[in-house]
């Protein structure tokens, strides 16, 4: 009796996995990662996806969403945006209710598109307010803070906390985020220091072996700027910076979150006078201890210090979702965006982040500037923008 | 104003030079071979890296090593992948060198990632002396010098060695020149070692300048010093470094005389010459005596 009894409770455990296996996956709290987990954009992504993975650990210790662990699957799209269609699918097919995508709004969008017809959320720390409800649609959102506000913030810092009063502008004309964050600094430049103060614009692009002629244009000036504006990354960007010492330009050099961490203070060992906007110091010495914690926790988790500000990002994504999921009592992605959307000074580690229906990232979210001196990074503090050209 | 037109004039030289000497080790092998290699900018780039693992401990062992790596690449590239497609179309060829191109890129981006290093090589470089009262960039200085210095070198090598005979009759005619005795292996190897020794010379230089390496570093400089050895002649050595030479010193020259707006438009001006200057030559500035044949 006992036997037939267990027998039967069995037959009826396994018959109800069969039947409930399909509906239990489809309420799970999945969180689907479709990044570059190799090729040329890996070294872009590895912090935002170590970040994200490190959101999962802490949220699922505490409770994680709706009562469950949230779970990871992951699909590399080796730095081939197309394949984010396929990274979409997969993942979704896998029981993904949300989606973090590259860092980049061209590497992103075609895996959201796909995110966004499933009524799937899409997160991406792309610095493009593309990535969002006008770009998108109305599930897609950046946990960045906008490269068109980004630039307005340095030339505001540069003219009130440091009193600089001589700019030159030099832009790395290769991709859309370099093209935004000059094109809003040279604006609010000339807005808060007048049409005068910006001595000149020059550009280069990211794969020249030599920016000689710009040095040399720059250095010809019959003015010395106090500040060159520096749109680029790596590699044309730590190159230009050591082709610019190397001819004596010793003028402040501002750039924005494209050449954020230190890994290639190598360049230009001896490095001053450098200052970078970015997400948060991962030097210990960040004015938010939200922030020198999560890179302490960063650090125990990985066996390593972070290797730049992305991976408070990847958090933010995550714990961004969680918050919203839990609110709405719903993994269903229309469901978590209509909380998203009433987000307001949500206190992520990124920031307080404030969300509309129309508007999927932040403008004015305080961001970190590090300062360079002697080759040693530090934190300058957090900045507000104030204004900053419309996107 | 002399200043600037004279720092301007160093400008123009030192890329143009670094150009030239891409484009010469490019025109070698096109000269022997009918091969256009795209490798070469692996070549440069594995130079790199050995520059990279031993700049810090001796600047001139990181300098031997950049030419012995190289070197091997050079050699090794030659036996494995081009000496079996020898008597293959020049079309094959090229699809080869594409694939071996890429299939090093990638394999270093697997081994060490694709994140730029950073290499503090020569930072003694990186400072200014006074030239007739200018101010100008040593490093420049040095590249034109050692640009000057491997073009000679080469050109002294094709003249006057008996190698170098045996090289330029292979360029001209390669069957008629196996045919008097031309050992086509040896030559053709000659051929692989001096593009290598070239490379590593770019490589050392633009270390130097950029002070980094990753693995798709040389990439942008073969390709415009091969659009360069196409103007200045395919298949002819002086063409080739002529070609290279002009692409350099055109970009510079459209950098600091476009007006700013116009500037971003770079590119399409300098390919708009190049395509000119094919349409009124279309053999090259300076034809190769043994291609005109071909076409």
């Amino acid at each position: 009796m006992k036997t037939t009894g267990m027998m039967k409770a069995a037959a009826f455990s396994a018959a109800a996995m069969v039947f409930a296996l399909p509906s239990a996956a489809a309420d799970k709290p999945v969180f689907g990662l479709v990044m570059s987990f190799s090729g040329w954009f890996q070294p872009i992504d590895a912090d935002t996806i170590a970040g994200a993975k490190l959101a999962v650990e802490n949220i699922n210790a505490a409770g994680g969403v709706l009562g469950q662990p949230i779970e990871i699957v992951e699909f590399d799209n080796k730095s081939e945006p197309p394949l984010g269609a396929d990274g979409a699918i997969d993942v979704i097919d896998k029981g993904a209710k949300a989606i973090l995508f590259p860092s980049d709004f061209d590497f992103g969008a075609p895996g959201a598109f796909i995110a966004q017809q499933k009524n799937v959320v899409a997160f991406s720390a792309a610095s493009d307010p593309k990535f969002g409800a006008k770009g998108i649609g109305p599930l897609a959102y950046s946990v960045s803070n906008a490269g068109q506000a980004q630039g307005a913030l340095m030339a505001e810092w540069a003219y009130k906390e440091k009193g600089w009063r001589k700019a030159y502008v030099l832009l790395d004309n290769t991709i859309s985020y370099t093209k935004s964050l000059c094109g809003s600094f040279a604006e609010r430049w000339k807005e808060i220091a007048g049409a005068g103060a910006l001595l000149g614009e020059d550009t280069f692009l990211n794969g020249d072996p030599s920016i000689a002629s710009q040095v040399t244009r720059s250095t010809s000036l019959a003015e010395k700027p106090d500040l060159v504006f520096l749109c680029s990354y790596a590699p044309g960007g730590p190159s230009a910076i050591r082709q610019m010492r190397a001819a004596g330009i010793d003028a402040a050099v501002l750039t924005g979150e494209s050449m954020d961490g230190d890994y290639w203070i190598g360049s230009v060992p001896g490095l001053s006078n450098f200052y970078v906007v970015n997400y948060g110091s991962k030097y210990g010495d960040d004015p938010s201890a939200e922030v020198n914690a999560f890179f302490e926790r960063f650090e125990k988790k990985f066996g390593k210090k972070a290797d730049v500000s992305y991976g408070l990002r990847g958090y933010s994504a995550v714990q961004a979702w969680a918050i919203a999921a839990n609110k709405a009592g719903s993994l269903d992605g229309d469901k978590v965006a209509a909380i998203l959307d009433t987000f307001d000074k949500e206190p992520l580690v990124v920031g307080p982040t404030t969300w509309t229906a129309e508007r999927h990232i932040e403008a004015t979210r305080p961001m970190a500037i590090i300062g360079v001196k002697d080759g040693k990074f530090a934190a300058e503090g957090r900045f507000s923008v104030e204004k900053y050209p419309e996107f | 104003m002399i200043e600037r037109v004279l720092q301007t004039l160093v400008d123009v030289v030192s890329v143009g030079g670094l150009y030239a000497l891409t484009a010469l080790g490019i025109g070698l092998i096109f000269g022997v071979m009918r091969l256009i290699n795209f490798a070469h900018a692996q070549l440069i780039m594995m130079a790199g890296y050995a520059i990279l693992v031993l700049f810090s401990q001796s600047v001139p062992l990181a300098i031997a090593a950049a030419a012995v790596v190289a070197i091997l690449l050079a050699l090794g590239t030659e036996r494995v992948v081009f000496r079996p497609l020898r008597d293959a179309d020049p079309a094959t060829l090229l699809i080869a060198s594409f694939a071996l191109s890429f299939f090093i890129e990638k394999t270093m981006i697997m081994l060490v990632g694709s994140r730029p290093k950073g290499v503090d090589f020569l930072p003694e470089l990186a400072r200014q002396i006074e030239v007739a009262g200018v101010r100008l960039q040593l490093l420049q200085i040095v590249t034109i010098a050692v640009s000057g210095a491997l073009l000679i070198a080469t050109t002294w090598f094709l003249r006057s060695t008996k190698l170098g005979l045996e090289m330029r009759a292979a360029a001209e005619n390669f069957r008629m020149a196996q045919v008097l005795g031309v050992r086509a292996n040896r030559v053709i190897a000659v051929a692989f070692a001096m593009s290598g020794i070239l490379a590593a010379a770019v490589a050392c230089l633009f270390v130097a300048q950029t002070g980094l390496v990753q693995p798709r570093m040389g990439l942008q400089l073969v390709v415009i010093a091969f659009v360069g050895s196409v103007i200045g002649g395919l298949g002819s050595l002086p063409g080739a470094a002529l070609g290279g030479f002009l692409v350099g010193a055109a970009t510079i020259l459209l950098q600091t005389l476009l007006p700013a707006e116009l500037r971003v438009f770079r590119e399409v001006f300098l390919f708009v010459a190049v395509a000119l200057v094919l349409l009124l030559r279309p053999q090259g500035l300076i034809p190769a005596p043994g291609l005109k044949a071909r076409v």
